[in-house]
């Protein structure tokens, strides 16, 4: 629908593969501004390509492919992450989605399913797997059971879900399509987008929130007692 | 050495406190300042491993025994304690840690030997000073022996677990080359058409099956109690079968092992009833969740539906198939199963209350 045809990133230490991505997308109209086939040089590269989506991989060398998804975030919040991932580590996965990434799809995933999720991607969707979406609701589970949970503070970001999200996010863990959710729910086909999207939103909110209490957390401790601080740092 | 520096206090105060008993105070003043000297040296010398040497060791053993030797001459025949006292016990240790139990044992003989020998009357509490100071070499030289063979037995296990850690790291990196590459074959091969396509399908099964047998083998890393199972990966395992995906949350699920197995073989028979109603290669979605109080699986296809009334009727033919396998044995670990079925697919949803953890 739009004219400027949409910049991809393709970041992956294969050069086979990366070369049939570039080729699969290029296909089907989407530029690609930049390849890099480690963390160093996509974060090096980033900056100038500004692309709309990198598509990245998991296992790329130093730094990680959930490093590089929070630092392009950090540079430009408008970028979007799409991971595609060979092996499907679930914590490398989990924290990919937690730095920021909106999709996440198996390598053997075809390539209209490739092309599908660019694209949504690019459009502010998120593209989740069944697998994902398990993943998600366990850590929400767990979230749920710590013993020392997040405070809901008048500023803090809500880390449960509510109730229609848990059984939409469940739906999505079930293989069902986003539109045989809504014809189930009797929701419109956007309302069921939102209820995935704010299930990653928390989630990344969450994330953020401990990184945040977990700085102060250090900060504090530096400032207390500076001179035996050094002991207790991990 | 803050023992030797101790003991070294207790005897220079000790003798200070007790001056008046010396026969020849100066001479006396004379050995507690060897003793201080000596222990100075001895300080600094056993800091270093490659000072630690038998000759400093015996040269150790022989100030002690020398100032031992000295004490009558010093304080007169009749004297009650030895100038050094517990002193002695520095060279006792470091014979004991060095040379192991006949260290201790040789040093702990020689020190009680002479300190009985220089006494001109030996009462029952010197004897019983002297017995504990060969019992002491004794046992701190076995424990010294035993720590050094704790020692290395700890470093052989750090050595092994840094090995296998690299060993998986390598594996991880290997496994993920093969990953990919059957994952760009299998592209490949269905864009391509014909031979290519097969080619592709058989990469598409051996990435699967790699991709499970990874699963597998974290989940065995993952040293367990006996007697319980990762219901977890044990599920992520059926997603070796076609059309078949199996999602859960990234952490195990550990339950006893026969609600595992039960449980894992229910969700096995309505697999096999998608296979066998829906087709062998139709979709299907395996769901765990695990909450504080229960185990949650449900399976779903998108296959006809069944029709109602045909499991009942099944059983009053004496056919139990799925009722039995899935509902029999879910009902046997105390949970339900309950059945949604309709044109647009099946799905089974087995709860299993989780006993407490």
């Amino acid at each position: 629908m739009s004219e400027t045809p949409i910049r991809v990133m393709v970041v992956d230490d294969h050069p086979m593969w990366r070369d049939a991505v570039e080729r699969d997308l290029q296909g089907a109209g989407f530029e690609v501004v930049g390849v890099a086939s480690t963390g160093a040089e996509a974060l090096a590269r980033f900056p100038a390509c500004r692309p709309h989506v990198v598509v990245l991989d998991l296992q790329i060398p130093p730094p990680t492919g959930v490093e590089v998804t929070a630092q392009v975030l950090r540079q430009d919040p408008s970028a979007r992450v799409l991971i595609l991932s060979a092996s499907g580590e679930q914590q490398d996965v989990l924290d990919a989605v937690k730095a920021g990434a909106t999709g996440y799809l198996v390598k053997s995933a075809s390539r209209t399913e490739l092309i599908d999720a660019v694209r949504r991607v690019a459009g502010g969707d998120t593209v989740y797997t069944p697998g994902l979406a398990g993943l998600v609701l366990g850590e929400f589970r767990r979230i749920k059971d710590e013993p020392d949970p997040t405070p809901r503070g008048p500023d803090g970001p809500p880390s449960e879900l509510t109730d229609r999200e848990t059984e939409v996010l469940k739906m999505v863990a079930k293989g069902m399509s986003y539109k045989q959710i809504a014809e189930r729910l009797v929701l419109s086909h956007r309302t069921v987008q939102n209820h995935v999207q704010n299930t990653l939103r928390k989630l990344q909110m969450h994330n953020r929130v401990e990184l945040t209490r977990y700085a102060i957390a250090q900060g504090l401790d530096d400032g207390e007692q500076p001179a035996g601080a050094g002991e207790d740092r991990p | 050495m803050v023992l030797r520096l101790a003991v070294l206090a207790n005897a220079v105060v000790l003798n200070v406190y007790r001056r008046d008993n010396f026969v020849h105070p100066t001479a006396g003043l004379l050995l507690v300042a060897v003793m201080v000297l000596w222990t100075a040296y001895a300080a600094w010398a056993y800091l270093a491993a490659r000072r630690r040497t038998w000759p400093l060791l015996v040269a150790d053993l022989a100030v002690a025994v020398g100032v031992l030797v000295a004490t009558p001459a010093v304080k007169g025949d009749g004297f009650s304690a030895t100038v050094p006292g517990f002193w002695v016990m520095g060279a006792l240790l470091a014979w004991a840690v060095v040379w192991r139990w006949r260290g201790g044992l040789a040093a702990g003989v020689l020190l009680g030997v002479v300190d009985l020998a220089i006494r001109r009357d030996v009462s029952q509490s010197h004897y019983g000073n002297a017995f504990l100071l060969v019992l002491g070499g004794l046992i701190i030289g076995f424990l010294g022996e035993s720590l050094r063979y704790l020692a290395a037995e700890r470093d052989a296990a750090q050595r092994s677990a840094a090995a296998a850690a690299e060993r998986a790291r390598l594996a991880r990196a290997v496994h993920d080359g093969v990953l990919q590459t059957l994952a760009l074959v299998q592209r490949r091969g269905h864009e391509l058409g014909g031979d290519a396509a097969e080619l592709g399908r058989l990469a598409g099964e051996q990435e699967a099956r790699l991709r499970s047998l990874i699963r597998d083998q974290d989940a065995v890393a993952d040293a367990r109690r006996a007697g319980t199972l990762d219901l977890a990966a044990e599920l992520a395992r059926l997603d070796r079968r076609p059309g078949v995906s199996v999602a859960g949350p990234g952490e195990p699920v550990v339950l006893p092992a026969e609600v595992v197995t039960e449980l894992v073989a229910a969700v096995a028979a309505c697999l096999d009833n998608v296979a066998a109603h829906v087709g062998p290669d139709a979709p299907a979605w395996v769901l765990l969740e695990a909450l504080p109080d229960r185990v949650e699986v449900s399976v779903r296809d998108e296959g006809p539906g069944i029709p109602g009334g045909r499991l009942e009727s099944a059983v009053a033919e004496g056919r139990l198939g799925v009722s039995g396998s899935v509902r029999g044995r879910v009902a046997d670990l105390g949970g339900t199963a309950t059945l949604h079925t309709g044109a647009s697919g099946t799905e089974w949803e087995l709860v299993v209350p989780r006993g407490p953890r």
